[in-house]
Formats: structure tokens, sequence, C-alpha cells
């Protein structure tokens, strides 16, 4: 088994080979897949999705399915997997047999773990109890639903299809769907949010009691409605000090209601911290499928096409070659990922965990070098300022060093 | 030799003057229409993006006049801006005539006229013409009467052209001829050639652009400059036509160039006479001046690692440009740099921009300065050009600053807010010219340190863009001035210090603050900001803590995106210059440049 193993989620190149295999067997990868179809596009929304494609979505099922089996064969084994997750775009917008055939592709070339966390996004016009049903019953265990505000003109301004009402009834289905899981996804720090409107969709969400809560700071970006308003002056331009008396509200409310903060964005009841999420914070691999998703596996770092059409094009051609893990046909921008990099991304990704921050131990296993040492004055100076804490066990951002975490990865990059 | 004619265009910025000499060289077939491109002459990107002449230059044409007589005709390009008036003069002195060209909707202007008095002085014949004559608002009749007015030339005779749509551009050829006498030069006596610019060729050496006033070169004589006494060989001479083409010989009366292989443009100065070795002039040409710098500034590399970068640019830059000096300087807020002398604040714009484009340097330029004198207890007297170096104010008994003469040309309903503006920088009223019934000039003294801020900007701004200036030096006087120090975080900060009018302090003290507040970003901690003479604190304001610096949501496990975002901003900072554990950016070094901003 042993020689295969190289080919596969080689975490680090650095590590020898019997680290590797321990890192191997205690890390199982992430699986993302990009459903890049929305009804309308919100305004503040700069990801790959598109409107008006939604009689590709058939052909775009094939193809990813089609992905999903390329990959497995480049990587001769079946991996284990301990989450998947559906992100968009509105992955809503498939049935829940759609959805279902996806996923039983991954299980058919994965080893996915008994307690995987199996998530997708959802938009809470799309829900009703049957198609809650279906999405439980095609192996779905957690809910992310993008409720961004509780306050109806904000989102209206972001063009959001939904209001409060909808979300307030969709939630006893979604429980009574057995869905036992649940995140709710907020936006602050947006045009004409007050510290008020923003207390009160803090307490509404509260008495909705999710599992999760993942709070957004709103950035306004490139060639997004928004963006161009508030370069117009028709939107008031977001006021970044109000945004932090949010982010301080937020923290004392959600601490208040039961929740564990346990990365700069992202609260949760305990033991109910997004699998998934942490696979990223922790700089872990993880497969990118779908337009415009990325990925990163065997030390490569990667994208893929990001057009719908190509996308599915690339996939419907029959194969020229043997793909090697993690590429496909759709594949692009492939980067390996040297040492410093490695080290840049685990750093700029593990600080964000409020919690476990950067284990010391950890990082000197994998990259055979004290965190400590080898950044010893930056982290000397985040730590005059008050902005990072450093222990025998670990680093971490402060409460203060949240909302200025970028100071911080910005020397480290 | 009678049918040279040597001349020089003189006009204000947009007055057409590189539109002209192009149609020149067209219609006289210099550059054949496929190889034309617009301000031929000005081969300096800069020159061309700012529609200004920085360098003189020369182009040789042949003409066939109406007469049918064949001519050579010398065009000498003098630069644009009152920073080289001294070039100006020693291109002038080249030529026995000069076209003033006059825009007919503008009429004439400060620095035009100022020119015209230095060709005037030099004898020269001037030819005024009326440009732009095709635009709706000319009004060339009204501005021929401005000029005849200003230098007795009768307006009917004046000529009227487009050098833009080419109209009359063979009238204008016709009266060089006419009008501009032939050299006068005698080929048997000693040589003598005036230098009139330089510039530096890395095969060559230096090649002094020369018009030969007595005697004749040849390549094979052996030469000496006779004011700095630089001994050469010719490498080459010739003509420019309008590139340089070799030639065997040069006599009086032309133009040409002579490839000196001389390692610095400081051998070979520009207004030096050349002359040979075995036989030299017994007197040189009048009028060589070694000018000095007025404005001083540190040069400083953003990134301490580009110091040596910063000394080969500006090493190279000198080889061209004999008036730039500079010597190494440290500070303690930004370390090693240099301490730059500049003809003028044109001439600093420019270096800055050409170490920054043409070297790739990221240089941070602290405000600029002027020379001060400085008597002390002691009775020595010193000079300073950096406000850093100001000794203690006990061991001072007084201080001199520089004075310009300045002359404001303006419509005469100007005057009261010229008035307000001069005396807000210190100036002092000496008289009033009228040009004609409502045109002015306005004549003042003003240190040169309020000139050198913001006087020019103000001055376009209160007169809506009408009044011109020129300024000479004039003397050094005694000021109650006083350093005013800038503490950034409780640290003194060498580089933004200043020397001020007492009377002015408080009110620049807090100004200053007030607008560092605006440029220093907020940082992690709450920065104190203030102003200081002496011990006492003038003013103080504080850059509030940064509270907010967060990245949103990561796109679909996009870390690549999320870590270029990073370092993206990461570079903008780099142009950040750290003093203590401050970060601040290059435009608060020259905050004090536009204090005076409404």
């Amino acid at each position: 088994m042993a020689p295969s193993l190289a080919i596969i989620v080689k975490l680090s190149v650095y590590c020898n080979e019997l680290q590797l295999m321990s890192l191997m067997t205690n890390t199982p990868i992430s699986i993302y897949l990009h459903i890049p179809f929305c009804t309308t596009k919100c305004t503040y929304c700069a990801f790959n999705t598109y409107t008006h494609l939604e009689t590709l979505i058939p052909a775009f099922v094939e193809a990813l399915i089609r992905e999903i089996q390329i990959v497995a064969d480049g990587a001769e084994i079946r991996l284990p997997a301990h989450s998947v997750f559906f992100g968009g775009g509105t992955p809503t917008l498939l049935t829940p047999a759609q959805l279902g055939q996806i996923l039983d592709t991954l299980h058919q070339r994965f080893e996915i773990t008994s307690d995987a966390e199996i998530t997708t996004e959802a938009n809470p016009n799309d829900l009703n109890l049957s198609y809650l049903q279906g999405l439980r019953a095609a192996g779905f265990n957690r809910l992310s639903i993008g409720m961004q505000s509780a306050n109806a003109q904000e989102l209206k301004l972001f063009a959001r299809r939904h209001d409060y009402a909808t979300v307030t009834e969709i939630m006893p289905l979604v429980r009574q769907a057995e869905f036992k899981n649940v995140n709710l996804d907020l936006i602050y720090g947006a045009p004409y949010q007050s510290l008020a409107t923003w207390h009160d969709t803090l307490t509404r969400t509260l008495e909705l009691a999710p599992e999760h809560i993942s709070l957004y700071a709103l950035g306004l970006e490139e060639n997004t409605p928004l963006k161009e308003w508030v370069e117009t002056g028709r939107v008031p331009t977001p006021d970044d000090d109000l945004a932090a008396d949010m982010y301080e509200l937020a923290t004392e409310l959600l601490g208040v209601g039961g929740y564990q903060q346990y990365e700069i964005s992202n609260w949760s009841q305990p033991g109910q911290a997004s699998r998934h999420n942490l696979q990223y914070w922790r700089n872990w691999p993880y497969l990118g499928l779908g337009p415009g998703a990325h990925g990163y596996a065997n030390g490569v770092r990667y994208a893929t096409l990001l057009s719908p059409q190509r996308y599915i094009k690339a996939l419907q051609t029959p194969l020229e070659r043997h793909y090697p893990f993690p590429s496909t046909p759709a594949t692009v921008d492939e980067v390996q990922v040297d040492r410093a990099n490695e080290i840049a991304e685990t750093l700029i990704m593990g600080l964000r965990l409020t919690v476990e921050g950067i284990d010391r131990a950890a990082f000197q296993q994998r990259f055979g070098v004290d965190l400590v040492d080898l950044h010893h004055e930056v982290i000397t100076k985040y730590q005059t300022h008050g902005l990072l804490e450093v222990s025998d066990s670990c680093v971490r951002i402060t409460q203060q060093g949240r909302m200025l975490s970028n100071l911080i990865f910005r020397d480290l990059v | 030799m009678g049918n040279i004619r040597n001349f020089s265009i003189i006009a204000h910025v947009d007055h057409g003057k590189s539109t002209l000499a192009d149609r020149l060289l067209q219609l006289t077939n210099t550059v054949e229409d496929r190889n034309m491109q617009e301000q031929l002459l000005d081969s300096m990107d800069l020159e061309r993006e700012r529609g200004v002449t920085i360098k003189a230059s020369a182009v040789r044409m042949n003409y066939t006049a109406l007469n049918g007589e064949q001519y050579i005709i010398n065009l000498i390009d003098t630069p644009g801006h009152v920073d080289f008036t001294y070039e100006v003069s020693r291109a002038l002195q080249a030529c026995e005539g000069a076209i003033l060209v006059v825009d007919a909707s503008q009429g004439i202007e400060a620095q035009t006229l100022s020119n015209v008095y230095l060709a005037l002085e030099q004898d020269l014949e001037i030819i005024p013409v009326i440009n732009k004559i095709d635009l709706p608002a000319a009004r060339p009749d009204e501005i021929a009467k401005e000029v005849e007015e200003l230098l007795g030339i009768s307006a009917s005779e004046m000529l009227r052209i487009s050098a833009k749509n080419g109209i009359g551009i063979r009238d204008v050829l016709e009266r060089v001829v006419e009008r501009v006498p032939a050299p006068v030069a005698d080929q048997t006596t000693p040589l003598r050639a005036l230098v009139f610019d330089s510039h530096y060729d890395s095969y060559k050496g230096v090649v002094a652009y020369v018009r030969i006033f007595d005697g004749k070169l040849t390549k094979r004589d052996l030469f000496k400059l006779m004011s700095t006494d630089a001994k050469f060989e010719a490498v080459e001479i010739g003509v420019f036509s309008p590139t340089m083409r070799p030639a065997d010989e040069l006599y009086a009366g032309e133009v040409g160039y002579i490839a000196t292989g001389l390692k610095t443009v400081r051998e070979c100065r520009v207004g030096d006479t050349l002359t040979l070795f075995n036989n030299p002039a017994p007197e040189p040409l009048p009028g060589y001046k070694q000018i000095k710098p007025m404005v001083f500034a540190g040069i400083y590399p953003t990134n301490n690692d580009e110091y040596g970068d910063l000394r080969d640019a500006l090493e190279k830059l000198q080889l061209n440009d004999a008036s730039l000096v500079y010597e190494p300087e440290s500070s303690q807020a930004l370390n090693f740099g240099f301490r730059v002398g500049f003809l003028g604040l044109f001439h600093m714009e420019i270096i800055q921009e050409r170490l920054e484009r043409e070297y790739d340097l990221d240089i941070l330029a602290t405000a600029p300065s002027v020379e001060y004198r400085i008597l002390q207890g002691s009775g020595e007297t010193i000079s300073i050009d950096s406000p850093a170096h100001l000794p203690d104010e006990s061991a001072i008994d007084e201080i001199y600053e520089p004075w310009m003469k300045i002359q404001v040309y303006t419509p005469q309903d100007h005057i009261g807010a010229i008035m307000d503006l001069v005396i807000k920088k210190r100036g002092e009223y000496i008289t009033t010219e009228y040009l004609d019934p409502v045109r002015v000039i306005l004549h003042y003294y003003l240190p040169l340190s309020e000139l050198i801020v913001d006087f020019y900007d103000r001055l376009k701004s209160v007169t809506r863009g009408y009044a011109s200036l020129d300024y000479q030096f004039y003397d050094y006087r005694p000021g109650d001035l006083v350093k005013l120090d800038v503490l950034v975080n409780n640290e003194p900060v060498d580089a933004l210090a200043l020397i001020v009018h007492r009377d002015h302090a408080y009110h620049k003290g807090q100004k200053l603050v007030t607008k560092l507040k605006d440029l220093i970003p907020r940082q992690m901690f709450v920065v104190p900001i203030q102003a200081a003479i002496g011990k006492r604190v003038i003013s103080r304001a504080n850059v509030s803590a940064m509270r907010k610096d967060v990245l949103a949501k990561c796109y679909g496990g996009d870390i690549t995106r999320k870590k270029k975002l990073l370092e993206k901003q990461k570079k903008g900072k780099r142009r950040m210059k750290m003093i203590g554990a401050v970060e601040v950016p290059q435009e608060a070094f020259m905050a004090l440049l536009s204090l005076d901003e409404e």
C-alpha cells in the first residue's frame, strides 16, 4: 500500500514518509461542490454564479458526476472523505434527486466516513417539507441557510428573494425533516445598516436556535452592483468603525446566547463547529468540484473552469489521457505549493481559528520548525500590541486581534 | 556664411512652439513625413506628456527660399521653464534671431516676456508670430497690438499663422531668412565655440552642443574648455539634421556638436567656451556662470535596500544635468538618502519623476527647503539647506533667508487677490507697471521659502489661471524664523521639521498637524501628532486606532485569491515609511506644500 500512498494526499512533501502516513490516516479529505446557478444575483455577490442558465442543470449534473469519477480514478485508491459541502450559487435549484445522484457517486468513489458532515447551502425560498425530506433522504445532514438579515430593507438592498418570515416559516419544517445541524449566514457592515437593526437581526436569529451562525463582514467586491452604487454615491459607504461595533455586539450577544466562537466569522453551539470549515482553516486537503471551484490536494492548489458551458463541454469530451490526481479536463491554474507558501497559507488560515489557533507541535511536525522561531519578529510585534497570544502549545489571535487580523496576515504572506 | 540663419523659438507653454518646430522640419524636408511624430524635438517621454521642453536641442534645416537661394537654418530649441533661465540665455546667445510665438487668444505671458528680454539683451532680432488664428477665441489684431506696445514692432507686419493647420509656415521661414542677420564670424581668429547644451552618450562621452563664433574646428584638433580647463580630443564632430550626422569641419557661424569623450557634464558646462588647446583664444565668450541650486530636498529610497540603486540613478542623471547636485544625508526617520539641490521646484519634480519612471525606484522626497545662512553667537556664519540642521536657538544670532524679486503678469481685475496672497506669503510690494490699460506687471520681493511652497498654485487659483510669474534671486535678508518640529507618536521626525516665520508658526503648526492626522492611516494604536517650537507643543491631534481590517467570506476555499489580496495590500504598504512603529505615507512628507489650501 505504501508506494501508492505517495501520490495521494500529499499533505506536505517535507514530511518523511512515516509522518505522512500518520497524517494521512488522521486526515481524510473534504469535498466542495460548486453549483453555479442562481435565479437572481445578490447585489454584493462576486461568486461564480449565473442566472438564466437553469436549462443547463441536467447536463451540469452529468458533468459533475463525470468530474467526480475522473478525480477518483486519478487517486487510484478510495480516498476517505469526512465532509462534503454543496455551495454556490444556489444548490437548492437542483432537485433532491439530482443532488442525491451526485452524492451517490461520491459514496461510490470515495470512502465517505460514517460520521461525515454533509452540507448544502440553501435558499429559504426553495425549501418546503417534501424538498427538505428529499435532501435528508439523499444523505444530507446539515443545512446552511442564507438568511443574511432579518431586516426587510437590508434584504431588499441585497436583492434577496426572501424575507425574515420565510426563514421563520421554514425552520420548523427543517426540524421536522430531522436536520439537527443548521447554519444561518448573516451579513454585517452593510450600507444603511445600524447597530439597532443588527441587534434586531441577531436577536431574531437567536430565536431560531440554529446550531451554527456565520457572520460575514460585507466586502464591496469588484463588478458588483453594490460596489458601483457606493462608488457613484447612490448608496452610503459602510463605516468600518460601525462594523467593528457590530462585531463586538455580536460577540457579546452570541456568547450570552450560548454560542462558542471558533473562527473569526463562525460561532456554534458546543460541539457543532463545521468540520468542512475547519478543513480549510487547518489547511488540510479538499477537492473542489464544479465550475470555478478551488481545491487543494496532493500539494497542489487548483481551480476549475469558470464557465459552466465550457466546464460541461470539457467533461463531455472523451478522455485522451490519464489525469493524475487531482486534475481533470476541467482543471485550470494548477500551482504546486512550495514550502514557504504552504507555511504562509497554514498561518493565514490557522490564525483565523480563535480557540485552537496554530498548534505549535503540529506546525513543528508539519514543517520541521517552531513557529515562534520562524516568525519571531512578527509574532513579538503583534504580541506587544495585544493582537496575538503565545503559549507553549499554540499561537492564536486575541479578542482584539479578531477585527484586525489582516494586519497580522499581511506580515505573514 | 551669408546664407546661415541661427534662431530659436520663444513661447509660453501650449502656445505652439513645438508644433511650429514640427511644421518647419516638415516644410524643409528635414524629417520625412513617415518619420514625423509630434513634438519631435522633445525626445523625453516626460517632455511630450507635459508639453514642455526640458532640455535644449538643435536642428539644422536646408531651405530654398523664394528668392531661389539655399539657406542653412539652425533652430535652437530652448527649455520652457523659469527654472532653466540660464540655459535659455545661453541658447539665445547662440542665435541671431528669435521667433516669438504668441497665442492669438491668450496673449503674451510672464515667462515669455522675460525670455524676450533675455533675447533683447543678446541683441537678437525678434520676429513676433501670432499663432492659433484659426481658433474661435482668437483675437489676433488685439494681441498683435499688445505685442506692438510691448516691443515696438509694428502690429500690421506681424505674421498670423496656425502651426497646427500649417497656415503661414513658409512665411515664417521667409521672414527668418529676411530678418535674422547672418552670423558675423571670423574664421581666422582662434576658435571660440559656445557650449549651449550637452548630453551624455555612453560611447562618445559628453556630446557638447556648440555654436562656433570664431575660427573653425576640425576633428583632428586638440580642444580645451576655458572655464573648467578640461582638455580633450574630439571623438566626433557633426551637425543635427535632426539626428547626429558626422562632419569633418565646423566653421564660425555654424551650429553643431562635438563628442568630447569627457566622462561628466560637469567638465563641459553650459555657457563654457570651447577653444583650441594649442592656439587658445585670449578671452572666453561672455556670460558664463556656474549656476547654483536654489531648492533642496531629501530624497530617500522607500526601501532601504535601494540606497545603492538611488545613488547610481542620481549619478546617471547628473551625467546629463550639471545643475543637479547631491550629497549623502541620513535621517533618523528615513535612514540613508541624499540631500539634493535643484534649480527650482519644476526641476525637482522632473528629477523625482525621472527617478521613479526611468529608474523604477520607489522614492520618498521631503518637503523642499532653501539655503539659510545662520550667523552664530560665535561670529561664524554657516549655511544650512535642511531644517534638521538648524542649530539650537541659543546659538543663533540671526537667520538670513533668500529673497526673490518676482514679477506677476495679470489682468488688472486680480490685483487685489494677488496683493492678499503676497502679503500672506510675507511678500513686499515694489511697484505696478501697466502693460496696457487692462494688463499689469506687479513687482514684489518674496522669500524664496514661500515661493517654493505653493505660491504658484495659489496664484493660478486666485487669478483663475490668468496670472503668470517670473522671478530672480534678489538677496539674503534676516528674518524672525523658528524651527517647527513635528512629533509622531511622541518621537520628533527630523524629515518633517520646518523653518517658518515666528508669526506663522502657530497657524502652520495647526494646519500641518491636521493635515498629517488625515494623511497618516489609522494604526493598531492611537497615534498622537504634535507640532512644537523648542519644548513647547503648539498643536496636537490624535489618529484614532484602527478597529476593522478583516477579509470577507472565503470564496469556496479560494485561498489563493485571499493570499493575493493580502500580498497586494502589503505591496501598497511598502510605499509607507516606518517611523518608530508608525506607518507614514509618502504624502505626509510633502504635506506642508499644501497647508494653505482652503
